[in-house]
């Protein structure tokens, strides 16, 4: 488990980081969102420990920070790339080195990993020679190669194909079942949507929204419907009871008054037109991304 | 410690493989060496074979006098240097003369001929034509002898006695020889320790700049594909510093060890004498130490930069505070004690070459080796730490270069 306790980090003027506080429990993937520039970076850094926070606690497993915490710590940066010319298992070889691991073991891992994500046919080929998506794997190893406690992926989808990235998700939800504390900082919100459990969504350095992704949403509120119908959608002019329409192309997402019962709703409408859908819908991750970063630079 | 060989061993054996290094390695001296001593093995004299030399002497009267005067040149065997050959017929005409003469030196019948135009009755002036230009001896030699002749017809018209001849052509020299400590003479000639201290040198520089310019290179690489953040989130930025020092290290050790094993056969080829080595050992510390010392600026400098035009301006700025002794070494040699020399011989930036070069033309005393020496370890250490404070923040800022105000905050922090 991870605990950040009121996180603070300033360079000069600028205040990057202003007052996180969040935990994160073990076996859980945690989304640590926001737009660019929000902060996440310099967050991910602070917990990385390559960067000291100017104040603030950060506690894993209930101890502060220490140097061993270098080797249970994986981390998986935003902009990939590796020695282009050097070969695929020297790197990995030398990744797993400097989190402690010998020679021997590195190797057996190494080999066994890239057996798991089909690129072992590339083991003494250089870097340069592999396609980007196969590079991207050599660095997700690097990253994991050591089995680290506490996984810090960010944006780890970018660049892989919808096969790839299924492999890849596959592979980060195998890691729950093992017990590590993943961190998931990414821009993809149908992807963070199903993965993450707990979210903590920042701007500005500074907290937007946080806490069980299903509780984020109830608090967003949404008394929203999903309302298909024939022809003309001018009808819904006229109801007092809608604060928001979204309209497509046979459909319409609807935000209703928090006081109004949705089956209320649908006897009215009935009459007014020809309804062929009608379904209660939560709002996505996405559009609670981009509301409430709105409503804070608003 | 484990991380630091990890990283060493890494840096090490990545560069150690590539091509650059490779070919920094052999060419490097190979330029150096094909500089500095091709010349004296192609300039060293052929055996001396006997020539003939067509004279068409237009004025009949030098070819007697050329006769005598090229005869004190003998061969080993006592065999005349140059055998003439008189070509001149008074029933031909000129150009009829000159064009036989040609072809008798294009099918090499002779070596080249010598055509005498008698110009004013003071003034001579003459060809010597040939097929091979590059041999200024012969021409020096014929020049001489006419040089020769005609004084002594200028004498002997004035009555004067000839033999004085001989006198004016016996020079006064003076030679120039070292006294090296305890009185000694030195068997070497100022030329061969002059070259020697600067292929010292070029070689410190080449190996600086090469080394240098890998390290920054693969460092602009971590930092433009986030690997640093990788890195440093698998050990501290000391360790990561310390390892890249190491490892640089290595690979100059690796070169040093090949390049004294080239210079060693060098030596026994005789190429070079052994009495040009005779401070190896103050000279392989300064250049030891300045590598080190380069590299500890290198790895700090190298983590601010984040192009390659930005490393390369980098790079040749140092190298031309390397090369500075090449530019004093004239006032050096003429003034052992001049004082810019001196100056620079504590300025950690120029201990190294301008030690190697001093050390070779003078005689630097013992005391003044070992202060340069300690000024020069204590400069490494506080580089290093300086370096380490600025490669702490420097391989995490990228975008543009900072400032030196700003690189003087990091330092403070």
């Amino acid at each position: 488990m991870l605990v950040v306790k009121n996180l603070v980090k300033k360079f000069n003027a600028t205040i990057a980081v202003n007052n996180l506080s969040f935990t994160v429990n073990q076996g859980k993937i945690f989304g640590l969102l926001g737009p660019n520039g929000a902060g996440k970076t310099t967050t991910i850094r602070t917990i990385l420990n390559i960067i000291k926070p100017t104040s603030g606690e950060i506690i894993f497993d209930g101890n502060p920070i220490t140097y061993e915490y270098y080797n249970i710590i994986g981390y998986l940066p935003e902009e990939r790339g590796l020695y282009k010319r050097s070969k695929v298992i020297d790197v990995l070889v030398y990744f797993a080195a400097l989190k402690n691991l010998s020679k021997k073991d590195a190797t057996a891992r190494a080999d066994a990993w890239m057996k798991k994500l089909n690129v072992l046919e590339y083991r003494d080929k250089k870097i340069e020679q592999l396609s980007k998506g196969n590079q991207q794997k050599v660095q997700l190893i690097a990253a994991i190669i050591h089995n680290p406690k506490l996984l810090i992926l960010d944006e780890p989808f970018t660049g892989f194909d919808p096969i790839n990235q299924q492999e890849v998700k596959d592979l980060i939800l195998s890691f729950l079942s093992e017990g590590k504390t993943i961190i998931l900082s990414t821009h993809q919100m149908e992807l963070a949507e199903k993965l993450c459990e707990d979210i903590l969504l920042i701007d500005n350095g500074k907290e937007v929204s946080s806490g069980k992704l299903s509780d984020v949403k109830k608090h967003f509120g949404g008394n929203n419907i999903r309302l298909g119908f024939n022809g003309d959608n001018s009808f819904l002019n006229q109801f007092s009871e809608i604060i928001k329409i979204d309209n497509y192309n046979h459909y319409s997402d609807i935000q209703l008054r928090d006081d109004i019962i949705p089956s209320e709703f649908l006897k009215k409408l009935i009459g007014k037109t020809e309804v062929n859908h009608f379904s209660i819908i939560e709002p996505t991750l996405n559009k609670i991304f981009i509301e409430l970063i709105k409503k804070n630079s608003g | 410690m484990k991380k630091i060989i990890a990283i060493a061993q890494w840096e090490y054996l990545e560069k150690v493989k590539t091509k650059t290094f490779i070919i920094s390695l052999i060419i490097t001296p190979l330029i150096i060496i094909s500089f500095s001593v091709l010349p004296s093995i192609l300039f060293r004299e052929e055996d001396p074979k006997v020539e003939l030399v067509g004279v068409v002497d237009t004025s009949g009267v030098y070819f007697k006098g050329l006769e005598n005067e090229l005869g004190k040149y003998k061969l080993a065997d006592g065999q005349r240097n140059y055998v003439l050959i008189n070509l001149y017929f008074r029933n031909k005409i000129f150009e009829e003369l000159k064009k036989i003469a040609d072809i008798n030196v294009q099918e090499n019948l002779l070596e080249g001929y010598l055509l005498i135009h008698r110009g004013g009755s003071d003034s001579v002036y003459a060809e010597y034509r040939t097929k091979n230009l590059g041999n200024f001896k012969n021409a020096g030699r014929f020049e001489e002898a006419l040089n020769s002749i005609r004084l002594k017809k200028r004498l002997e018209e004035k009555g004067i006695d000839t033999s004085l001849i001989n006198y004016f052509q016996n020079k006064a020299a003076v030679e120039q020889i070292k006294i090296e400590e305890g009185g000694k003479v030195s068997e070497l000639d100022f030329l061969t320790t002059f070259f020697v201290s600067i292929i010292f040198i070029l070689l410190l520089m080449m190996m600086v700049v090469y080394s240098g310019q890998m390290l920054v290179r693969s460092m602009i690489e971590e930092k433009s594909s986030r690997l640093i953040e990788m890195l440093i989130s698998s050990s501290t930025p000391d360790e990561l510093l310390t390892g890249k020092i190491l490892g640089l290290s290595l690979l100059g050790i690796t070169q040093i060890l090949i390049w004294v094993l080239i210079g060693m056969s060098l030596i026994a080829s005789s190429l070079i004498p052994i009495a040009a080595f005779k401070n190896i050992i103050p000279m392989l510390l300064y250049f030891i130490l300045g590598f080190l010392f380069y590299a500890s600026l290198f790895v700090g400098i190298g983590s601010t930069v984040n192009t390659e035009q930005e490393a390369q301006q980098i790079t040749t700025y140092l190298s031309l505070i390397l090369m500075l002794p090449v530019v004093i070494a004239m006032p050096v040699i003429q003034n052992p004690d001049f004082i810019v020399a001196k100056v620079f011989s504590y300025f950690p930036l120029t201990i190294p070459t301008v030690m190697l070069l001093r050390l070779n033309v003078e005689n630097v005393s013992e005391l003044e080796i070992f202060l340069t020496l300690v000024i020069l370890i204590l400069s490494i250490f506080i580089v290093t730490k300086i370096s380490a404070k600025i490669f702490r923040i420097g391989i995490l800022s990228y975008g543009s270069r900072p400032t030196l105000k700003e690189i003087f905050q990091w330092i403070k922090e």
